[in-house]
This record gives C-alpha cells, sequence and structure tokens, in this order.
C-alpha cells in the first residue's frame, strides 16, 4: 500500500533539510576561517609572538612557545571542520580557545593597553579589541551550534540502536 | 558520544597538532631558548624589494646590527619620552613630525642603508607607521624592532637622554 507523506511531515522535512545545510555552511564557514588563522600564522611565528607578547600576559619565552603551538591546533581544528571529521571534539577545543581569546582581549580593554588582536594577520592595521570580541563571540556562537547540533545526533543515533 | 571519549578526542587533536607545531618551530624555539631569538633573519639573507611591509627584527637581531654600525636606528616615540632616554645613537623621528623630518633624514641617510625603527614595545604601532612611510619613502631594508625601548632597556643595552 503507497504511503503518503502529509503536508506537515514533508514540511518538516524540508526545515530538516534546510537546517542541515545552515549547519553544512556554519561549520565549513568556521572551519575554514580557523584554518586561515591557523595557516597565516604558521607561516610567521616570530611576528605572532610579538602580537601575544604585546598582551603582556606570559612571560618572555611562552609567548613563542604559544605561537610554535596555538596557530596548529587552529588550523588541525579548522581541517577538521572544513572536512566534517571529529567535528563535537573540535568545536570544543574552538569554544575553548575562543573563551580564551576573548578573557585575553577583555584583559586588554581593562588594562588599557593599545594591542592588535594578532588574530589573523601579524602586524599593520590593528584590529581594536572590542570588534576583535565581538568576532570572537560570533565564532563561539558557531561552535556552540555545532556541539548542540552533533550532540542531538549522537544521542539519537544512541537512542535508536 | 560519552565524555570519555570526547575527552579523549580533544586531547589527541591538541597533542598532535602541538607535537607538529614543536617540530615545525624547533629552530624558533630553540633559538629563544638558548637566547638568540631574532637571530635567525639576519638582515643580509633579506633581499630588497620584499613589498611595502618592513621586517620584524628581534632583540638580538637589532644589537648585531646596532654593534657592527649596519643600521641606523629611528625612535619613533615622542620628543619628551625620547628626550628622557632612548637607543644610544637613536634619530627622533614621532609620527606627527614625520613629513617636517624627512627631508634632513633622507640628506643624512642614504636610502640603500638598513633602518631600524622601534617605539614603546610590543603594544606600540608607530613604529611600524613610522617604518611603512620609511619603505614609501625609497627605503628598502627597513626593520621593526618590536621589543622596543623598554626590552633594549631591560636587555642592559646602551642608552642615552638628550642631554648627555
Amino acid at each position: 500500500m503507497e504511503r503518503r507523506r502529509s503536508p506537515r511531515g514533508e514540511c518538516e522535512t524540508m526545515n530538516h533539510g534546510m537546517k542541515e545545510n545552515i549547519l553544512r555552511l556554519v561549520r565549513i564557514g568556521l572551519g575554514l576561517v580557523f584554518l586561515y588563522a591557523g595557516i597565516i600564522k604558521i607561516i610567521d611565528p616570530v611576528a605572532f609572538a610579538g602580537s601575544l607578547a604585546a598582551y603582556k600576559i606570559m612571560p618572555y619565552a611562552l609567548n613563542y612557545l604559544v605561537a610554535a603551538v596555538l596557530p596548529w591546533i587552529e588550523a588541525v581544528c579548522g581541517l577538521l571542520l572544513v572536512i566534517g571529521y571529529r567535528v563535537r571534539a573540535a568545536s570544543f577545543i574552538v569554544i575553548a580557545m575562543n573563551m580564551v581569546f576573548i578573557a585575553a582581549l577583555g584583559s586588554t580593554i581593562i588594562r588599557g593597553l593599545d594591542v592588535d588582536c594578532g588574530c589573523f594577520r601579524q602586524g599593520g592595521e590593528k584590529t581594536p579589541a572590542w570588534m576583535a570580541i565581538l568576532r570572537d563571540v560570533l565564532f563561539l556562537a558557531a561552535a556552540f551550534l555545532l556541539v548542540r547540533q552533533r550532540g542531538g545526533t549522537d544521542a539519537a543515533k544512541e537512542i535508536s540502536s | 558520544m560519552n565524555l570519555k571519549k570526547l575527552m579523549a578526542e580533544m586531547g589527541a587533536i591538541i597533542l598532535i597538532a602541538g607535537a607538529f607545531g614543536l617540530i615545525w618551530n624547533r629552530g624558533m624555539l630553540y633559538d629563544v631558548w638558548s637566547g638568540k631569538q631574532g637571530s635567525m633573519s639576519s638582515p643580509p639573507s633579506i633581499s630588497a624589494g620584499q613589498g611595502d611591509i618592513p621586517m620584524p627584527a628581534g632583540l638580538m637581531q637589532v644589537k648585531e646590527m646596532f654593534d657592527r654600525k649596519e643600521a641606523v636606528l629611528v625612535d619613533a616615540r615622542d620628543d619628551l619620552v625620547f628626550g628622557r632616554e632612548h637607543i644610544k645613537g637613536a634619530v627622533p623621528m614621532p609620527v606627527g613630525l614625520f613629513d617636517r623630518r624627512i627631508a634632513d633624514f633622507t640628506a643624512k641617510v642614504p636610502l640603500s642603508a638598513a633602518v631600524v625603527v622601534y617605539c614603546s614595545g610590543y603594544g606600540c604601532h608607530d613604529s611600524m607607521t613610522i617604518g611603512k612611510k620609511l619603505m614609501a619613502r625609497g627605503y628598502r631594508q627597513v626593520f621593526i624592532y618590536e621589543g622596543g625601548y623598554p626590552e633594549w632597556k631591560d636587555a642592559g643595552l646602551p642608552v642615552e637622554s638628550a642631554k648627555q
């Protein structure tokens, strides 16, 4: 017997499809941003160390250690998000990184430091801290969206299995 | 997905990426550890005409150029701060007075000379502004000493006041 889907069911399917597409776009977009941010810093770690030192948070040598490691974590997380592999773990790392970035940027505002955020290209025109915070909040929201979506999907799979 | 598995995945991502970073930057980290940061890109290796962005220079690199008298140091801080103390032999060139002082500077310093611009350390961007302006005026070897005056002084390197 032919089963006919109700208009409401079709609408739900369409909505579900659209939601999936939007989330895919968010995942790939966020991934590309982090991949770009990572690669551009990997190319010039000394300049990134300089940007980190401007925050006056860490001792001299630690700025270089973070400049050596952090861009690679950004790039790897970005790549994982783009290819859609281990998305939830990568999203959680992105959330953690963004929270640290926001805290560091916030501290520069409180301490009255006029620094370049060092988020993407090093040197040149600087991005004001408040603008960088806004941008990071946006990334944070996108990563939370991915975590929630992935969490929901995983939970649904566990229930159905 | 259970929490343990998620944490394990996150740990694995951070460890693998971190290991890549450490291996990739082992030279820079070794230089920092042994106190030679900045010496890995000495000025002669930088060819002219690499765009209009000045090159960053570390403390040791600037010290080498200073010791060998290979570069002209330019202080981008304002005259009052410069007058109190500055790197020995530096030329005062605040952003606001660039247009007024550049003719005199160009008359004394040839365009082929290496120029190191500094200001009040990593948080200061005037050195980059002056560096770009100098490159626009035809200087080909312009370096930005990002550590600036505070790092130089902390390292116990030669400084002088304008009254001396």
